[in-house]
């Protein structure tokens, strides 16, 4: 059990307003020390804004923030040095080389001469970059170009990461590297502060705060977001059905009154059914669409399940 | 037929949709549509060959009704318009190579004593030579043709003895290499600055700049002083390729000239990092370092003289760094002018230079923020 600390990252009320929108309204909560913390929402919920405000790029209209114990408008240049910030688009010299890009960015933070050199090879070494030193970075491959950008930001030795989607576009193998670097950056201390739209992501965060409409939604561990009691309200439960054509079962699926909602995962469709039908209902119903059900068992809701649910009812709720 | 049919297959689409990419993209199309006219406007009225009221300074010893007489005459062709008198002809050719006349008419003391006997009265005269586009038509005022106001010849019954200071042989080169310097490095320099910052906000490394401590005065400044070295090279380069290949020479201090190009070189510095912070994308930054350069040559005196342009022409020409910088250049290498003989263009020159700074400085931290 690890003493109690100060927290990495803390918001408290943070708001961003321009002119009559609010981009972030009343964000509050905590992020620790050594997590690896996703901040998930939909394209346009705020994410970017408070991600710019916490880097004290952009002023809250009103609320605080501290990033590292500094408060995150008065003591702005303090938390600019003791942050790395990874962005989605590839936002480094594309005709500078990676080691003249290593160069320049340790020096804008201050690094020179020995300890420069120190530290670039620190970062070489762990993002395994040391081949590419010589190629010009615009001709580095995505996930190449992903992983400089990670070394970039981790020169300086910041305690927090922030990562702005730092996968989007790069290939699997890729990705998958790039997360097991970022798994031993959090063993080693490091606060990674992370977004992204994979849900295979998001289940290996330490805990996940989910945005929409610029409003904090849910927050809490993968395990705790699943077991939301509004993931299943009473009187349900969840399937998952493997079938021969599940795209056409789907359809079948869907328009069964006891069927409440119906999505394909991975060649099987998931369910949510009312808990008084029973698995036969369905067999039933595919034999009678010429469908053969080839198994059925009972789930747990996934992340996915989570923000499309809290999503859904706020729309609904938004509705009436 | 149907070869031709599917070569021409989906043209009805892209006309289409070029069009909703002009219509998105107002800003380009306005530069694409104002441009030319702007052209037209600059080129119909500041080329203007042909030079009237040209500024003269009359230095009258004689002081009678006839010496009146005869200045009256030589406006009355409109070619010239005394705006000085002076005492001696020394005071007189000082404003000369100043700058503030072109033409000094020095009147002798006998001068109404012969007018009109067969022993003509001697006048001398000195033309500024620097400008071959003055130096003519400030010839013919002193020719014996009739002038416009009262068919009286103005030259007749004196004699006129003209010399042509500063570039005797009236050379073309003599003034138009050294308005070239200014001309390329106002456009070397702007051009290379006008993309600086549009570059960095278009491949988001801006932003990756603005998440680290580096300050905002590091920024702009270090930005700069590359391209100011690189100006700083070629203006030695065209000077000495000006000096040495088209036989100009040098009659001022070098030094001062060099001292008095920092200040140049700071606004045009300061003018391309404003444009770079107005552009939204590449292209637009360099439709606006275009809009730039034709004002630049038509307006700054490079081409024709200044005294022809219409008003409001002459308070753009006002506000260019490079027309005050022609003045210098020009008055330090043709007419080997010194410092206080340039005290007007130079002062003008380092407000302009301070008030683009602070332009480009404010501009500059509000599109970073």
């Amino acid at each position: 059990m690890a003493e109690p600390t100060m927290p990495a990252i803390e918001l408290n009320l943070l708001t961003k307003r321009f002119g009559d929108t609010t981009a972030v309204d009343a964000l509050s909560f905590a992020v620790h020390k050594g997590t690896i913390f996703g901040f998930l929402g939909p394209n346009g919920s705020g994410k970017s804004t408070c991600i710019r405000m916490l880097c004290g790029l952009l002023e809250p209209t009103s609320g605080s923030a501290t990033v590292n114990g500094f408060d995150i408008v008065r003591e702005s240049e303090s938390v600019k040095r003791s942050i790395g910030y990874m962005n989605q688009s590839f936002s480094l010299y594309r005709d500078l080389t990676v080691d003249e890009n290593l160069s320049f960015f340790g020096g804008i933070y201050g690094l020179r001469g020995e300890q420069l050199q120190r530290r670039k090879a620190d970062v070489v070494e762990l993002v395994g970059i040391g081949r590419y030193l010589t190629r010009q970075s615009g001709k580095l491959s995505g996930g190449w170009r992903q992983r400089l950008a990670l070394a970039v930001a981790l020169l300086h030795e910041p305690e927090v990461v922030f990562l702005d989607e730092p996968t989007a576009g790069i290939d699997p193998v890729a990705r998958r590297d790039l997360w097991d670097l970022l798994f031993s950056l959090a063993g080693a201390g490091k606060t990674l502060f992370v977004t992204t739209h994979y849900m295979d992501e998001a289940e290996r965060c330490n805990e996940i705060a989910y945005i929409y409409l610029a409003k904090l939604m849910v927050r809490g561990t993968p395990q705790e977001l699943k077991r939301l009691p509004e993931l299943s309200p009473p009187g349900t439960r969840r399937v998952s059905v493997a079938c021969v054509k599940p795209a056409m079962a789907l359809g079948v699926l869907k328009s069964l009154p006891f069927v409440q909602d119906a999505t394909l995962v991975e060649a099987e469709i998931h369910l949510l059914v009312e808990a008084t039908s029973k698995d036969q209902d369905v067999v039933d119903a595919l034999e009678i669409a010429g469908l053969r059900a080839e198994g059925i068992r009972e789930i747990e809701p996934s992340l996915e399940d989570v923000f499309v649910t809290v999503t859904r009812n706020l729309e609904k709720g938004a509705k009436r | 037929m149907t070869r031709i049919f599917a070569a021409m297959f989906g043209f009805r689409s892209i006309v289409y949709k070029e069009f909703l990419h002009i219509q998105r993209d107002p800003t380009t199309l306005i530069f694409a549509l104002m441009t030319p006219m702007v052209q037209l406007m600059l080129f119909g009225y500041a080329i203007n060959f042909d030079v009237r009221h040209i500024s003269t300074v009359v230095v009258d010893m004689d002081k009678s009704r006839e010496s009146r007489e005869y200045v009256q005459k030589l406006q009355n062709t409109e070619y010239l318009t005394v705006t000085h008198y002076v005492a001696t002809p020394t005071e007189a050719q000082k404003m000369l190579s100043r700058g503030d006349a072109r033409v000094a008419i020095v009147i002798p003391p006998d001068f109404s004593m012969l007018y009109g006997t067969s022993t003509r009265p001697t006048v001398h005269v000195m033309v500024d030579g620097s400008d071959s586009q003055v130096a003519t038509p400030a010839r013919a005022a002193f020719q014996s043709a009739p002038s416009a106001a009262g068919g009286v010849n103005a030259g007749q019954g004196v004699d006129a003895r003209i010399t042509v200071l500063f570039n005797p042989q009236m050379r073309t080169q003599v003034y138009t290499i050294p308005g070239l310097v200014g001309v390329i490095l106002q456009l070397i320099t702007v051009s290379l600055t006008a993309f600086s910052l549009v570059r960095e906000r278009e491949n988001g490394s801006l932003e990756q700049l603005m998440v680290s401590p580096v300050g905002k005065l590091g920024l702009i400044l270090g930005k700069l002083l590359p391209y100011s070295l690189l100006a700083t090279f070629e203006f030695v380069t065209v000077l000495t390729i000006g000096h040495f290949l088209f036989n100009v020479p040098i009659h001022g201090s070098v030094v001062l000239l060099f001292v008095l190009s920092v200040p140049f070189i700071v606004a045009a510095l300061s003018m391309g990092l404003v444009i770079s912070t107005f552009a939204q994308n590449q292209a637009q930054a360099l439709q606006m370092t275009m809009l730039t350069v034709m004002p630049s040559i038509l307006l700054s005196g490079y081409i024709a003289p200044r005294d022809t342009l219409p008003g409001f022409l002459l308070v753009i020409s006002d506000l260019l760094p490079v027309t005050f910088y022609m003045q210098i250049i020009r008055g330090i290498i043709v007419r080997g002018a010194g410092f206080t003989d340039l005290l007007a263009p130079i002062s003008s020159l380092i407000v302009i230079s301070f008030v683009l700074l602070a332009a480009a400085t404010i501009r500059f931290r509000k599109s970073v923020e």
